[in-house]
């Protein structure tokens, strides 16, 4: 029977089979809101429009118009959708939460272009087309057939569907093979494949057993997909708002768990022993790029200040640079570099630095970076008779988070345009010229070089393990993990070891009980604030919630403890340490 | 360290690399050498589109350099190294007459005039309200107030600078020995440190104290007192002692102080004006109505103020233009097609008249710089035919120029020359040394058909516009791009002629100033007298057709035209015709046309490019104007990590054409990834997908630590680059921040 079904409805061709797949999960809904609810069809269809360019499917509406007219010509049997009915309304409901339920209309709109083609196949048999369907494609539309009258009894038909299956995964290889990709294509970039991702499978595997309809919504998703994948060529505003679209931050539930991340002592000593086989090739464009030298220095000569942007890390350059002007045979100067890229670095330690460059006897009192610049100008001031040497500042990296304060790079405007400094400065980020208004860049009085390097950049510019884990909100490292935390607490009074031994324990109890209590998104398990305090004054460790508040603070300073509200705004503390580490900590708070 | 540094395997902890900032010092030669001698063996061509210096046709030897110890370290030897000493020498020495010289000083000058207008204005006002101050004496109403000027200095900042410096310099002159302090928002953040600024630098203007008290948080007073360096008081003491009472306080860019600051300051100085007299100067990008409403009412009624304006941008560039782009000290002639550039930069971008300054010295340098041939710029005396080595010979005549001259004297059958040209060496320089003679000339053409056609004022479109279409197509009256200055000029009426021929023979006779062109009567006889022969007949035929009582008109005048209509067999025809003109009006008539001959032939020039060795004088390269000026940061991101071989230039990447490949750098691979995500990156699929590509089932065949080791470096490089940040919706998701 489902074979004359399949071999039936071939007008709509590929569409056909593209509404069947798409309509398939909400069919349920569909028999009874038909009967009961009197909403004209042509109001629904505008619903469901709606609903569609939510769901993202461009090319779908004209297809429902179409099922729309398909519907219109067949005359529906209520007896059989009623057999299909009752089990599958209840998995979908289950699968379906509360997405659904807010656009009746839309799923009532795809229940009733399904139906009828499946009836129309039962009702009006028609051979026209039987020689042009393959076996395959034939076998397909049994299984979805299947799925959509999952109400029929599996053993009825099982043996039919058994040999359906075998001839659809048997041909795999081919247009099955294709449209399988295809989907894959347009979930590409971690999206959501659910499992073995393909609908196709999704299909037989729902075919077969019912109640693993839920895996079914996603296929369906992706198969609609998969006619529109991600425009590629649109330019780069089109492409954010493409993305930015709401609902449309589908991503896999994957995460790093199984994969051992990388420690620093590990990433250290791969440093050593990986090679990059761009080595020669990187070292060869920094050759060329240090045939600019002279051009450089030129341009150094006559007060513009070269800026050198591009990937990769310029800091090797100009340090070569660097080494080069000072073997030039120009009267004196004295260069001094600044690295952006040190975290600590201050614009007062710049400033200090480059007034002993000036002069090592004087010392200038570091205060008001303003005032010191005054200090710093003062001392140049008697140079102009070459008594003192002509000063070279390098930036490395001038857009590093450390530079980036108007203030600073004001500063580092004003020295750059006095006569006797000047400024060389490498930029990592591709919009670092946003930090200047035409006053800054007048000073500056820049000139750029595309310097991209593609080298490496150094442990000191980058530290790659941090980063990476920050990136990742796994911000244990901050302490440095188990030792971290006992060489914090070492410092902290007696009862701020308690709290935190309290909370260790709690925490410990949470896990153990399955993880689940107010875990949110990417944090360890957590535990209440409220709860927290009640403890703690119930063990002495605090008499009020002040004290309990800058206890916790000692604890924030460290980022041994983070805090953050659930969905409903319950503030929750948590650990940022693995389940084993907590073990160990506790353990030690013990001893 | 040179060794370490070039492998990237052994990164040596360097301390240095670790400080926020020390004083380098050179200590390692051996990398230097390495540095500035790229190892031959490696050498091999970078693809086509990557640039690898900005400065066409350069080709720095460092080692070369180095040798040379004379003042011409920076230029590089040119011709691959084989351009002599002294050609470099010339090559420096002319850049530095052309520019430095010549121009600067030139360019700071028009500057500075192009304020003196308002300079003068604010000092007057300053020096009235002074007056006015102790002709009411000090208990009249005005005294309280402040003298406050506004100046609209317009929202380009960067042009401020020069404004202040002059008004600073103007009011502080000896005679009336005002204290000017200079403010700017980002060095008073607080009112403290304004007023430590303000006392500090009022001061320290007469340079009387010693270093220590720059340390020091008091300063002594004349009377022994102390005062904290943030008290008015110690200002008054020391204001009282040298028996001056003015402050003036400039506020450079007044909307970016905080109000509260300003409206705080303002009250101090109101209420210490019956000691110190303060006046106000507020550099104002907006309006002073807006200004005016982020004070309070009562401290904005202190305030006596007046409204000055600053020159236009459009003018300050347009002087500027005249004298050190077009005037005829400008040695190098920019091409029409970087001015062009260059101008709508200006106009497009608020680009300010700093910019175009260094933009145009940027010009100098790189042609100077790169292009050998910039040595026949040089002066007479200094370029000689030793100089010119078989280098210069060969590029000479593989120029454009030269090879359209030889051309065009083969078609005019002038084959000797063209053979001389082309074998003979010692003929070529000959030439060559004639074409700087003829430059000059040619300029001068220019520049008096210039001069002439603006003062006829019958081309509209301002002086810059019609300087670069002059480059391009030359001037000519007859051509189309000119047919409009015949046409108002015979609209002109008799008056108006005799005025336009004066005021052209006024031109002649003074030249231009602004062009740096001398007036050239001498050279111009003939058109000197055929002009004032027409003067007089115009005027003759003036008073005769006033005696006749008749007025004079031409055949082109719209008077002149008459309308007929004729009844011919009951259908009406029209038909123009010529009024019917006196002996006067044709007499008339014959002076404008003798007129629109005499400009037209007088008034030409050929384009530029069209003048033999003009490559050695036109700079008409717009690339590195753009890539130094204008960079696009993004789209050079973009390319490196999207099209890798285009830089690296490797072996291995080359055959994929900004696809995905698995040999290229990790960023790159995770770029191409990156560009596939939605708005959020799901850092594990991420991963999978990355270790799929490399992975041990792959071609690269990496191990999983050192795949996730480069997975780990590549995705800090992002993050570094600002692509990616945390995201807290999702575990191990980051969120995408480009869409370059």
């Amino acid at each position: 029977m489902p074979r004359r079904k399949a071999a039936d409805d071939q007008p709509g061709e590929g569409s056909a089979r593209k509404k069947q797949k798409r309509s398939i999960p909400v069919d349920p809904y569909q028999v009874p809101e038909d009967e009961e609810d009197p909403v004209p069809p042509k109001k629904r269809i505008r619903t469901s429009l709606r609903q569609q360019q939510f769901d993202d499917a461009p090319a779908f509406p004209s297809a429902e118009d179409e099922i729309q007219a398909d519907d219109q010509q067949v005359e529906p049997t209520p007896t059989k959708k009623r057999r299909g009915r009752p089990p599958k309304n209840s998995t979908s409901i289950a699968g379906t939460p509360n997405g659904k339920v807010s656009t009746p209309a839309a799923l009532r709109q795809k229940a009733t272009t399904e139906t009828p083609v499946r009836f129309k196949g039962l009702d009006t048999p028609s051979r026209r087309n039987n020689a042009d369907r393959s076996a395959r494609r034939k076998s397909a539309r049994a299984l979805i057939d299947r799925v959509v009258g999952g109400a029929i009894s599996d053993d009825d038909e099982g043996e039919e569907e058994d040999i359906v299956r075998e001839i659809y995964e048997s041909s795999d290889d081919g247009e099955g093979g294709a449209s399988q990709q295809e989907d894959q294509e347009g979930a590409a970039g971690a999206d959501d494949t659910e499992g073995e991702g393909a609908p196709v499978a999704a299909a037989a595997t729902a075919a077969a057993t019912p109640s693993k309809r839920r895996g079914r919504p996603p296929g369906s998703v992706n198969r609609k997909r998969s006619p529109t994948p991600p425009p590629r060529d649109l330019p780069p505003y089109e492409q954010y708002f493409y993305q930015n679209k709401p609902g449309q931050t589908k991503t896999s539930n994957n995460s790093l768990t199984s994969l051992n991340l990388l420690t620093h002592e590990e990433y250290f000593s791969l440093l050593r022993q990986v090679k990059d086989p761009h080595a020669a090739d990187v070292d060869f464009l920094q050759s060329l790029q240090a045939e600019s030298f002279p051009q450089w220095a030129f341009e150094l000569s006559q007060g513009f200040s070269p800026c050198l942007y591009g990937y990769g890390s310029k800091r090797r350059l100009v340090h070569q640079f660097a080494t080069y002007l000072s073997t030039q045979p120009a009267n004196k100067k004295s260069i001094v570099i600044i690295n952006g890229y040190v975290r600590t670095t201050s614009i007062r330690e710049i400033l200090s630095t480059i007034g002993s460059a000036i002069n090592p006897s004087h010392k200038i009192a570091s205060g008001n970076p303003v005032a010191m610049v005054q200090n710093l100008f003062s001392l140049l001031l008697p140079s102009l008779d070459n008594t003192t040497p002509h000063l070279i500042l390098m930036i490395n990296s001038i857009d590093a988070p450390p530079l980036r304060r108007t203030a600073t790079q004001s500063i580092l405007a004003q020295l750059a345009a006095h006569p006797k400094i000047s400024l060389v400065c490498s930029a990592d980020t591709p919009d670092f010229h946003l930090f200047w208004d035409s006053g800054l860049r007048s000073s500056f009085n820049f000139c750029f070089h595309d310097c991209t390097t593609f080298a490496p950049f150094a442990p000191a510019e980058i530290d790659v393990v941090d980063e990476v884990h920050e990136l990742l909100g796994r911000m244990a490292r901050r302490v440095g993990g188990k030792e971290g935390v006992t060489f914090v607490l070492r410092s902290l009074p007696e009862n701020a070891k308690s709290l935190f031994r309290l909370l260790v324990g709690e925490v410990l109890v949470v896990m153990d009980e399955g993880g689940g209590g107010g875990t949110v998104g990417d944090r360890g398990p957590g535990i209440e604030y409220r709860i927290l305090y009640n403890k703690a004054v119930e063990e002495f460790i605090c008499s009020s919630e002040m004290a309990f508040r800058t206890l916790l603070k000692e604890f924030h300073d460290h980022q041994i403890i983070e805090s953050y509200k659930d969905s409903i705004g319950t503030e929750l503390l948590s650990l940022p340490f693995r389940k084993n580490e907590l073990e160990a900590i506790l353990e030690d708070l013990m001893s | 360290m040179a060794e370490v540094e070039e492998d990237p395997n052994a990164f040596a902890f360097q301390e240095d690399d670790h400080r926020g900032a020390y004083i380098f010092t050179a200590s390692h030669p051996a990398e230097n050498q390495a540095a500035s001698a790229p190892q031959p063996s490696k050498r091999r061509r970078v693809s086509g589109k990557k640039r690898k210096s900005n400065m066409p046709d350069a080709t720095p030897v460092g080692e070369e350099l180095s040798d040379s110890d004379n003042g011409s370290g920076l230029f590089v030897s040119l011709f691959s190294g084989s351009e002599s000493k002294e050609a470099i020498e010339l090559r420096r020495r002319t850049f530095e007459k052309g520019w430095g010289d010549l121009l600067e000083g030139r360019i700071q000058r028009v500057l500075r005039e192009a304020n003196q207008n308002t300079l003068d204005e604010v000092g007057s006002f300053m020096w009235d309200a002074e007056a006015k101050l102790t002709a009411d004496g000090e208990g009249a109403s005005i005294s309280k107030k402040i003298p406050a000027g506004f100046i609209i200095t317009g929202p380009n900042i960067a042009s401020q600078d020069l404004l202040f410096e002059q008004l600073a310099e103007t009011l502080s002159d000896a005679k009336r020995a005002a204290r000017v302090v200079r403010l700017r928002s980002a060095g008073a953040p607080n009112l403290k440190a304004a007023l430590k600024k303000i006392i500090n630098d009022a001061t320290a203007s007469l340079s009387e104290r010693s270093e220590d008290d720059d340390i020091a948080e008091v300063s002594v007073g004349e009377d022994g007192r102390k005062h904290l360096n943030y008290d008015l008081e110690g200002l008054y003491a020391f204001l009282k002692a040298r028996e001056s009472r003015r402050v003036i306080i400039a506020f450079e860019d007044s909307e970016a102080f905080d109000s509260g600051l300003l409206t705080d300051l303002i009250v101090l100085f109101h209420s210490w004006q019956g000691r110190i007299q303060f006046s106000l100067l507020f550099g104002i990008a907006t309006s002073v109505d807006l200004f005016q409403a982020r004070l309070l009412k009562s401290t904005a009624q202190v305030l006596y103020g007046a409204q000055f304006d600053v020159v236009q941008a459009d003018s300050v560039l347009e002087s500027v233009f005249r004298s050190a782009v077009a005037g005829s000290q400008a040695l190098l002639r920019l091409g029409p097609s970087l001015l062009q550039n260059l101008l709508e930069r200006q106009k497009d971008q608020v680009a300010g008249i700093h910019v175009f300054i260094s933009s145009l010295k940027y010009a100098y340098m790189c042609h100077f710089y790169a292009n050998p041939l910039s040595v026949l710029l040089a002066d007479d005396g200094l370029l000689d035919r030793k100089l010119l080595q078989p280098e210069h010979i060969e590029a000479i005549r593989s120029l454009g120029s030269f090879r359209e001259h030889v051309e065009a004297s083969v078609e005019a059958r002038q084959l000797n020359h063209a053979q001389s040209l082309l074998d003979d060496d010692e003929y070529l320089i000959s030439q060559i040394l004639q074409q700087r003679q003829k430059r000059l000339d040619y300029l001068t053409e220019l520049l008096r058909s210039l001069h002439l056609l603006t003062t006829t004022g019958l081309r509209p479109g301002s002086f810059t516009d019609l300087y670069v279409s002059a480059l391009v197509n030359g001037v000519d009256l007859l051509s189309e791009d000119f047919s409009n200055v015949f046409d108002s000029a015979r609209k002109l009426g008799p008056g108006e002629i005799i005025s336009l021929i004066t005021s052209l023979l006024n031109a002649i006779q003074a030249g231009s100033p602004d062009l740096d062109l001398q007036g050239w009567e001498s050279d111009a006889d003939e058109l000197v007298t055929a002009l004032s022969g027409i003067q007089d007949k115009v005027e003759t035929l003036v008073t005769r057709a006033k005696q006749s009582g008749q007025p004079l008109k031409s055949k082109y005048s719209a008077q002149g035209k008459i309308l007929r209509t004729t009844v011919v067999a009951q259908k009406v025809q029209l038909s123009h015709d010529s009024a019917t003109l006196t002996d006067e009006d044709k007499a008339f008539t014959k002076a404008i046309d003798d007129l629109t001959e005499l400009l037209s032939t007088n008034i030409y020039c050929p384009p530029a490019n069209s003048l033999f060795l003009h490559e050695a004088w036109l700079y008409n390269s717009k690339s590195p104007y753009r890539d130094v000026f204008v960079p696009r940061p993004g789209t050079t991101f973009e390319r490196a990590l999207s099209r890798p071989h285009d830089y690296l230039n490797c072996s291995c990447c080359a055959k994929v054409d900004g696809t995905l490949a698995a040999t290229m750098p990790t960023a790159s691979i995770l770029y191409h990834m990156y560009l596939e995500t939605g708005s959020l990156v799901n850092v594990s699929d991420l991963w999978s997908a990355y270790y799929a590509l490399v992975g041990d089932e792959s071609d690269m065949g990496l191990d999983e630590r050192s795949a996730l080791f480069r997975f780990y470096r590549a995705l800090a490089e992002l993050r570094l680059m600002g692509f990616v940040k945390q995201s807290k919706k999702k575990a191990d998701h980051v969120a995408k921040l480009k869409w370059l």
